[in-house]
């Protein structure tokens, strides 16, 4: 087993790789929520995002997903971008039935320790705006997202939409996601899966080069490609953190799982105790967002 | 590992990592160098601006653009133009510009003094400059009605459009009938 700076090593080595990159990217104001800030025509940006997912029912529950990305500016209206994703889980009977279990857990684990580095797989994505919240009232735009991999294959879809007030110092954002995929890393089964969240974020420029904000999260997961039936609900709320300057910036986001507010019907009332939902979910989300345009 | 925001933290170093980065470019002008671009040859006159409330509200309503006005950045040339330097928000930091306005009343040109963005330095390009020669309190002085957008820079071609059209209110308003 790697030593646990190793596997830090081996989590963030995509992002070392592309280190020697003089970079530039559509810039990540929020932690979760998508804006319609896209990348120039005709511009590249490289960005390294690092999520901590950290505390489930009992145990010890870490997994931690990074995903290196470059984007690129097709024209004035739409972007593309490519990701490379890779995990690190780490799990010790997390689930309220002493369980060893969740995202990226396999069934096999039984109740004895878990731990894994992987790579997860790869996503390309494309957004296009249709109006622009720096002239429009109403920004809007859409986002389409396809990831495959040995942990999943996905599809996911967002509308975005956007105001800005107060000469754009403030921005209110909303995110309708849909999304369907197909869930592998249990194999041999394979899990059938389709989700629908809400997603809210508000940003004001506080200083020059600085914002903070809050974000909302409405998520429900169901089983069937086709939302067919419902597992799970819960709702994250937490604060956000960027900065920026013309040759990089940084965002910092975490959101709380409120408690009793959350809910599960199938597969199994192991995934819902405490008044939180697991599975993928913990108590606390950390994201770091770092970008550079090249 | 338990969380703590301590841990959080740890994360940091990430960025230092990558945080060195090949400079882009920056726009810097000084005052002088500006009014010398504007109107070359000439002599100017500091001439600061007492501006009402109802003045400055009437800014605010017909260009939209909140940040204060900094009266004292007023000068008069020698041939009774006008040289005013403004600011207005720009995607991370302040864009500084400055705005020239001839006896008529009609734009002489606009030049932008600092600019440090990640993208859209095509703003201090002639192209776009060149849009509110001749304009005067009676043009729309509306992005994406008598100002082209640029691309990847509508934040600041946005503020900048809004900035001139604050300033030749406050020339209507404050400087035309001064003696």
């Amino acid at each position: 087993m790697l030593s646990r700076p190793l596997r830090l090593a081996a989590l963030l080595a995509p992002l070392l790789s592309l280190s020697w990159l003089p970079a530039n990217a559509g810039e990540g104001t929020f932690g979760w929520v998508y804006t319609l800030d896209l990348q120039p025509k005709g511009t590249l940006e490289f960005e390294q995002r690092l999520q901590v997912n950290q505390g489930q029912a009992r145990g010890h529950y870490d997994l931690w997903q990074a995903r290196t990305e470059l984007e690129y500016g097709v024209s004035e209206d739409f972007q593309v971008a490519g990701y490379l994703n890779t995990s690190r889980v780490s799990a010790n009977q997390n689930y309220g039935d002493g369980s060893t279990s969740g995202w990226l857990v396999p069934s096999s684990a039984g109740s004895s320790p878990y731990s894994r580095t992987r790579l997860d797989g790869v996503s390309l994505e494309g957004i296009w705006r249709f109006t622009n919240p720096v002239i429009d009232p109403v920004g809007v735009g859409f986002y389409l997202e396809a990831t495959t991999g040995a942990v999943k294959d996905e599809l996911e879809s967002r509308l975005l939409l956007q105001s800005n007030f107060l000469d754009d110092r403030l921005v209110v954002a909303a995110n309708l996601q849909l999304s369907a995929e197909k869930v592998k890393f249990n194999a041999p089964d394979i899990g059938k899966e389709s989700m629908a969240d809400l997603l809210l974020g508000v940003s004001y420029r506080v200083a020059n080069n600085w914002t903070a904000g809050m974000e909302y999260r409405f998520h429900n997961d169901f089983e069937g490609y086709a939302f067919n039936k419902q597992t799970q609900r819960a709702h994250f709320i937490g604060p956000n953190m960027h900065y920026a300057t013309k040759d990089w910036w940084v965002t910092a986001a975490w959101r709380y799982q409120l408690k009793g507010q959350s809910q599960c019907w199938a597969p199994g009332e192991a995934e819902c105790s405490n008044g939180r939902v697991w599975d993928s979910h913990s108590r606390n989300e950390v994201m770091f967002k770092f970008g550079r345009p090249l | 590992m338990n969380w703590t925001p301590a841990s959080a933290l740890l994360m940091l170093p990430m960025a230092a990592l990558v945080a060195p980065t090949l400079a882009h470019a920056r726009i810097n002008i000084g005052t002088e160098e500006a009014q010398q671009r504007l109107f070359p040859g000439q002599k100017f006159t500091p001439s600061p601006v007492f501006l009402t409330e109802v003045q400055r509200d009437k800014m605010r309503e017909l260009s939209s653009v909140r940040e204060p006005f900094k009266s004292e950045r007023v000068w008069r040339s020698a041939n009774g133009g006008w040289f005013i330097i403004d600011e207005v928000l720009g995607k991370h930091e302040m864009v500084k510009y400055a705005l020239a306005i001839l006896p008529n009343g009609s734009i002489k040109g606009i030049e932008v003094m600092e600019y440090v963005e990640s993208y859209g330095y095509e703003v201090a390009d002639d192209a776009w400059r060149q849009q509110f020669v001749g304009k005067t309190i009676d043009a729309p002085l509306k992005l994406k009605q008598d100002i082209q957008n640029l691309s990847g820079a509508t934040l600041s071609c946005k503020h900048l459009t809004d900035g001139v059209k604050r300033l030749m209110v406050m020339y209507e308003l404050a400087l035309k009938n001064a003696k």
